[in-house]
């Protein structure tokens, strides 16, 4: 894929050597190919960007290793991927931030967006059951929003909770139980708000900078949910942590950035050549840009990558009709949680290569069975003729 | 009773704003006159997810209004007295529905958008009782959203306005903007400030809340209030807790804005009502004047030389067109015949060469349809060809003329192929066996005569004698084959001929109807763009005219504008003198 795109982006070269402006332009797509892929993290002031990509990147997990995470990235900066922040799911928010890209190949290939419900656990006044409704909202939104459907995701995080959690020390852990161990009935009081947590009147020895630095680092939220968590069987500071990262949607989200964006680095990354060349053909037109036009919806056309991702947000988001046991075979097959021919299979990453194989085989027959049913809506059979084809590829690696 | 001073000048104001097309500002203001006296209306108003309905429900103490992640209803939803809880929904055409409080909620969802118009809800709580309706209203969005609309009609008969804005984050752009707006149609405004409980530094987004407000010139008051903690503290029935929610104070400024004289708090409220209907009416006119002044400001001297370089334009143009048809024409004309010529040539080329080999009587059957269906193609190529360059003078012409303009409807007369006839077969005889038999007997004949005298005068032998019978037999062999050759050419010779002649025919036919087609596009191209030059050469006659004749009145129109204008500045100037005397000094109308 990437060498097509290589050739394309040569050919358009050609075409506009004439055009410092577009020939630069195009350099730095060709440049990017070599580059790392670039998740830009995007959203409206006060959404909790800077928070959220410090959360994931000081986060040294393989998933996300290859990977730029930018903070804001300025418009014009070339990136692969966006994971956008919200603070609600309004229409009229969603809307003013999710413009329709110009380019058609960009339409037909929209496959580089999250979306994410930033602050959840503000949700519904921040009750306890806050992350809880915050997943819900964002779930309901990516099934029913038609402005949320074409990302790949809808993500409720608590950014600030997420990164309180992944950086908290033994310190803070030892307060935190310590507070845990006062009877609930005497703290409830000095938890109902900020105010009353810093209250010099707080039992306990501990001073009220310490107590405010601990609020403004997890929020008063995520300071009652740890004392909850604490209290119901978090006994240790690495338990809580996790519970905590888990809670707050950010490995969700990990997980999301690194199925669909990590794992297609390729894919993504020819994609953003492909556009950028197709806004350089926009802009100055030349005689044989035609040509050149077709070849991308060519490439539009046949890049399989573009096909699974849109359908394991298909299926994902709900939007199909498969539910259950087979839509998780489908999103695997398709690549959801990794590319490799055994990840894909859902097999042990040493695994015989025959039974790779012969699972392969297996995985080929039953999908082709599904998608010649003739009693099945033809979307239903499209659908499976996708999840065909993914598996015909990961044989196709044993030819 | 005497009227009030101040429905004069309301009633003058609304009847500018019914003249100059603002029924919705003349609606506001007939709503401010006809408001029934008594009751005091507080409106909640604010953005969505700001905590609206927390702050209603925590004032109230009760959850009447929706709150969390459940949909806020898109009418605004207004909260009385009443001994016994109950909910009603007003229709659009008034009628009134009565509900469940408790299921108010859903059955408000249920109703297909836009079949509401309110929903009135009473509940038995002491704070009510003297009068006092809150009034929650559907969030504000996007400013052409219906929803944001109701909102906004709220402020016609509001007293007071709550804005609610929460702590997460100052105030934006847009809040500010709705702030400035309620301010100018609502005298008493607060900025209530929610979710101080789970914000850290609400106390630092309240000092630039003031700060914001104060430097756009809008007067009210920030209140931190939390509503969670109020519900604590209604639980625990903690004063101190209750203290610290900040809610007492909201409600004591409640209570202020119930306390108010009706009668002043009525000629207060049409004052400013007046002066923000006047004042966005004069916004109205001024962009009017503007736009008049624009005109205005090109005089009559340029714009005639504009309509005369225009006039220049199109008498070059119409030169231009004319040109160019008739050279295209020509060309075409030339071309096309030439085709025809061409085409059928190469089939004449093939007729010749399949008659100099060939015996028409065996070649025929193929030969006639194959001629038939390749001067039908011939024909119909040329056609095509002819059609696709006169669609394309059209198109030049039309673009000499000047682009913009439509194209005619060219319909260019297809080649009518039916009228290839046949080409009938010529009338070629065979060679019958009979007649064989005649000639073989004719040469027979002469080859005995002539070898029987031979042989009767060198050998004596008689007249006929097998010698001579048998250059008879020789004899009638050969003439039989010559005789068959000699016909073979003559009727080569013939079927040649017939298939020239008909492809002669069908060059002349067709090459004429080929002519008069062209022809009949060039016509077709002449009238349409005739016409259009007409058309475009009176057009610009009239703006002529019309610039001559328009600047006189462009003038009054502006001077009327302007006049207006002053009318309104002063209607805006009385309702200020008025709201002074109601207690209140107003400011002063924003340049």
């Amino acid at each position: 894929m990437t060498e097509d795109v290589r050739g394309l982006l040569a050919d358009a070269f050609s075409l506009y050597r004439g055009s410092p402006r577009a020939a630069g332009l195009l350099r730095e797509a060709l440049d990017h190919l070599e580059q790392p892929l670039r998740v830009g993290i995007t959203g409206a002031a006060g959404t909790g960007k800077s928070t959220l990509a410090a959360a994931l990147g000081d986060w040294p997990t393989r998933a996300l290793r290859d990977l730029a995470l930018l903070d804001d990235p300025p418009p014009g900066t070339l990136t692969d991927a966006t994971v956008r922040l919200f603070r609600h799911l309004e229409p009229d928010e969603l809307a003013a931030a999710l413009p329709t890209p110009r380019s058609a190949f960009a339409r037909q290939t929209a496959v580089d967006t999250i979306l994410v419900l930033a602050r959840a656990d503000e949700t519904g006044a921040g009750r306890i059951d806050a992350l809880l409704t915050a997943k819900q909202l964002a779930r309901r939104a990516w099934r029913e929003d038609p402005l949320c459907s074409g990302s790949q995701g809808v993500i409720a995080v608590a950014g600030q909770l997420a990164y309180g959690a992944r950086a908290f020390d033994d310190d803070e852990f030892e307060l935190l139980a310590a507070f845990a161990a006062v009877p609930r009935e005497e703290l409830e009081r000095y938890l109902i708000s900020v105010d009353s947590f810093t209250d010099p009147a707080f039992p306990g020895p501990v001073s009220v900078d310490t107590r405010r630095s601990l609020v403004s680092r997890f929020g008063l939220f995520g300071v009652r949910l740890a004392l909850t968590l604490i209290r119901t069987g978090c006994d240790s500071r690495l338990k809580l942590s996790a519970e905590l990262v888990r809670r707050s949607g950010l490995g969700e989200l990990r997980d999301t950035i690194a199925g669909c964006f990590a794992a297609r680095a390729d894919a993504l990354k020819a994609r953003t050549a492909v556009v950028r060349l197709e806004t350089v053909l926009q802009a100055e037109p030349r005689p044989h840009g035609d040509r050149l036009a077709a070849r991308v919806e060519r490439f539009a056309a046949t890049a399989h990558d573009f096909r699974e991702l849109r359908l394991i947000a298909d299926i994902r988001g709900g939007r199909t009709a498969l539910s259950g046991d087979p839509a998780e075979e489908a999103v695997q097959l398709l690549g959801a949680q990794g590319t490799a021919p055994e990840e894909r299979l859902g097999l042990a990453p040493d695994a015989d290569p025959r039974e790779v194989y012969a699972a392969g085989i297996d995985a080929v027959r039953r999908w082709r069975h599904e998608a010649e049913r003739p009693d099945r809506p033809p979307a239903e059979r499209a659908a499976a003729h996708v999840v065909v084809r993914s598996a015909e590829g990961l044989l196709a690696l044993f030819a | 009773m005497t009227a009030p001073p101040w429905l004069e000048v309301l009633d003058e104001t609304l009847a500018a704003c019914r003249t100059h097309g603002r029924e919705d500002l003349a609606l506001r203001l007939l709503r401010r006159r006809d408001r029934p006296s008594g009751g005091t209306r507080v409106a909640v108003l604010g953005f969505p997810k700001q905590g609206k309905g927390y702050l209603v429900n925590a004032v109230l103490n009760a959850p009447v209004c929706a709150v969390g992640d459940a949909p806020t209803p898109a009418v605004p939803v207004e909260i009385g007295y009443a001994a016994e809880p109950a909910a009603t929904l007003i229709g659009r055409s008034d009628e009134r529905i009565p509900v469940a409080v408790e299921r108010m909620t859903g059955e408000i969802g249920a109703r297909p958008t836009g079949s509401l118009r309110r929903v009135e809800v009473g509940v038995p709580r002491e704070l009510l009782s003297a009068g006092l309706v809150l009034v929650d209203t559907p969030a504000i969005g996007d400013p052409r959203s219906a929803r944001t609309a109701a909102a906004l009609d709220v402020l016609a008969d509001a007293d007071a306005v709550v804005l609610v804005s929460d702590a997460t984050t100052p105030l934006n752009s847009a809040e500010l903007a709705l702030a400035h707006h309620v301010r100018t149609w609502c005298p008493h405004v607060i900025l209530a400030l929610t979710k101080i409980d789970v914000c850290p530094s609400w106390r630092a987004v309240a000092e630039k809340d003031r700060t914001a407000l104060s430097d756009a010139g809008i007067d009210a008051r920030v209140l931190p209030v939390s509503a969670t903690v109020r519900q604590a503290a209604a639980k625990t029935g903690d004063q101190e807790l209750n203290a610290r929610s900040g809610f007492p104070e909201l409600l004591s400024w409640i209570a202020e804005q119930v306390a108010r004289p009706a009668e002043r708090s009525s000629a207060l409220l049409a004052a400013v009502s007046v002066r923000a209907a006047a004042a966005e009416l004069v916004e109205t006119l001024r962009t009017r004047a503007e736009v008049a002044g624009r005109d205005a400001g090109v005089d009559q001297t340029t714009l005639l030389h504009r309509a005369q370089r225009k006039a220049d334009d199109l008498r070059k143009r119409n030169t231009r067109w004319q040109n160019l048809l008739s050279d295209e024409i020509a060309d075409l004309l030339s071309d096309a015949e030439f085709d025809l010529r061409e085409r059928t040539r190469h089939i004449v080329e093939v007729i010749d060469e399949t008659f100099d080999r060939g015996d028409p009587i065996k070649v025929w059957d193929e030969f006639g349809p194959w001629l038939g269906d390749t001067l039908t193609k011939a024909v119909e190529t040329n056609y095509a060809w002819a059609a696709e360059r006169a669609e394309w003078i059209a198109q030049a012409v039309a673009v000499s003329f000047g682009e913009q303009y439509d194209q005619p409807d060219l319909q260019f007369v297809d080649a009518d192929a039916e009228l290839i006839g046949e080409v009938r077969q010529p009338r070629i005889e065979g060679f019958k066996i009979g007649q064989k038999m005649f000639t073989g007997l004719r040469g027979s004949y002469g080859g005995v005569l002539m070898f029987g005298l031979i042989t009767n005068i060198s050998m004596g032998l008689s007249m006929f004698n097998p010698i001579s019978a048998a250059a008879g037999v020789a004899f009638a062999a050969k003439t039989i084959s010559d005789e068959g050759g000699m016909r073979l050419q003559r009727r080569q010779a013939v079927a040649k001929m017939t298939a020239q002649r008909h492809v002669d025919d069908v060059f002349l036919r067709f090459s004429k109807d080929c002519r008069d087609a062209i022809r009949g596009v060039q016509r077709k191209l002449r009238d349409h763009f005739t016409a259009l030059a007409d058309e475009l050469s009176e057009q610009l006659a009239r703006e002529r005219e019309t610039i001559i004749a328009g600047s006189a009145e462009r003038e009054r129109r502006t001077v009327r504008l302007r006049r207006e204008i002053e009318r309104l500045a002063s209607l805006h100037q009385r309702a200020g003198e008025l709201g002074l005397l109601a207690g209140r000094a107003p400011r002063e109308l924003p340049a």
